[in-house]
């Protein structure tokens, strides 16, 4: 889910940090420049590890202040495909699920991965949404997602779309990274789901 | 730059994010810590991370090489704690042709990483339930 990542870059320290020793200064630029930001296949940048080498301290002509180049490390938020993850309900309509982290909003489950087999219907409290339920066992029995539990699931895919120049109206705010969650699979879906799993099969 | 210099367990992470001086405080403004960190530190502290310590997930790690998973699956074994054998297959790839023990580790997750506290008071509600069941 996390992995440390090193990276350079060359960073301007404005003058207004010089009270600041050097390597607090360069740390507080690179939590600006990068924290919560999401560096394309790199991943959501989740903070600054340590800094490895400070090189330079030109001052370009023209320019007030020193421009150095950092390596260093920094915590990022990259899961793999394959990995499983419990996230919460965020919101659901006909297209799906969308998950969140809390520092992470943009993890989808499309239809065609919800449990199987499945309905859609209305929510009768909420005009927007739409409830999924997975429809399983002898007699059928419904099992609702919703907003109860952690619902847990499996990364299919991730993808850093770019950025789009033209934007439509009712369009929905660019996300620089997606997660497409499976659900499709025993013991995935919401934890509630899973936690009786163990006494039924005792009995039997 | 090198893209993967490590992967991190979600422990690793929150130990990282503690030793700044994160704290489920609820002032936040002493510690210099950004507020996506904190959300971040806010999501970990629910997960199994909270009630690990480092010398448990090493040697949950070290113990866990016998049974021939691959480094992914223990890094998300660490994370997830699985405590029934339903938890753990989506974690598995293939563990029946793979011929994993997948008992063993159940059992070492049980002895090494310490349950969450939530969990752990569900789990007595089920026993209790399941008591009155024989009863009647």
């Amino acid at each position: 889910m996390f992995y440390l990542s090193e990276l350079e870059h060359s960073l301007r320290v404005p003058p207004h940090l010089l009270n600041l020793p050097l390597e607090d200064a360069i740390k507080s630029v690179l939590q600006n420049v990068f924290l919560d930001k999401v560096l394309a296949d790199l991943g959501l940048c989740v903070s600054v590890y340590d800094i490895k080498s400070i090189e330079g301290g030109f001052v370009l002509p023209g320019d007030g202040a020193a421009t150095y180049k950092v390596g260093f490390r920094i915590v990022v938020f990259r899961p793999f495909v394959g990995e499983v993850i419990a996230a919460k309900f965020k919101e659901s309509d006909s297209n799906g699920l969308r998950l969140t982290l809390g520092f992470f909003d943009d993890i989808y489950v499309p239809a065609p991965l919800m449990p199987k087999p499945n309905r859609c219907e209305p929510d009768p409290y909420n005009r927007k949404q739409m409830i999924w339920v997975w429809e399983y066992g002898e007699p059928l029995e419904d099992f609702i997602i919703d907003d109860s539990c952690q619902i847990k699931f499996r990364v299919e895919s991730i993808s850093y779309p770019s950025v789009p120049t033209e934007r439509a109206e009712d369009a929905k705010p660019f996300a620089p990274m997606v997660v497409t969650g499976n659900m499709d699979e025993d013991g995935l879906g919401p934890v509630s789901w899973w936690d009786s799993y163990e006494q039924i099969d005792q009995e039997e | 730059m090198k893209a993967n210099a490590g992967a991190l367990t979600n422990f690793e992470v929150l130990d990282f994010l503690n030793s700044r001086g994160a704290s489920k405080d609820t002032t936040r403004v002493i510690a210099p810590i950004a507020r996506s960190e904190y959300k971040v530190y806010d999501y970990l502290v629910e997960t199994a991370a909270s009630t690990q310590t480092r010398e448990s997930v090493t040697k949950f790690a070290d113990k866990c090489k016998d049974f021939k998973v691959a480094k992914a699956e223990i890094l998300n074994i660490i994370n997830l704690r699985p405590s029934s054998i339903v938890e753990l297959l989506p974690i598995i790839e293939t563990p029946d042709d793979r011929k994993i023990n997948t008992d063993g580790i159940l059992e070492l997750v049980k002895d090494l990483l310490p349950p969450l506290p939530t969990t752990e008071t569900h789990e007595d509600n089920a026993e209790e339930e399941t008591d009155n069941g024989e009863q009647l």
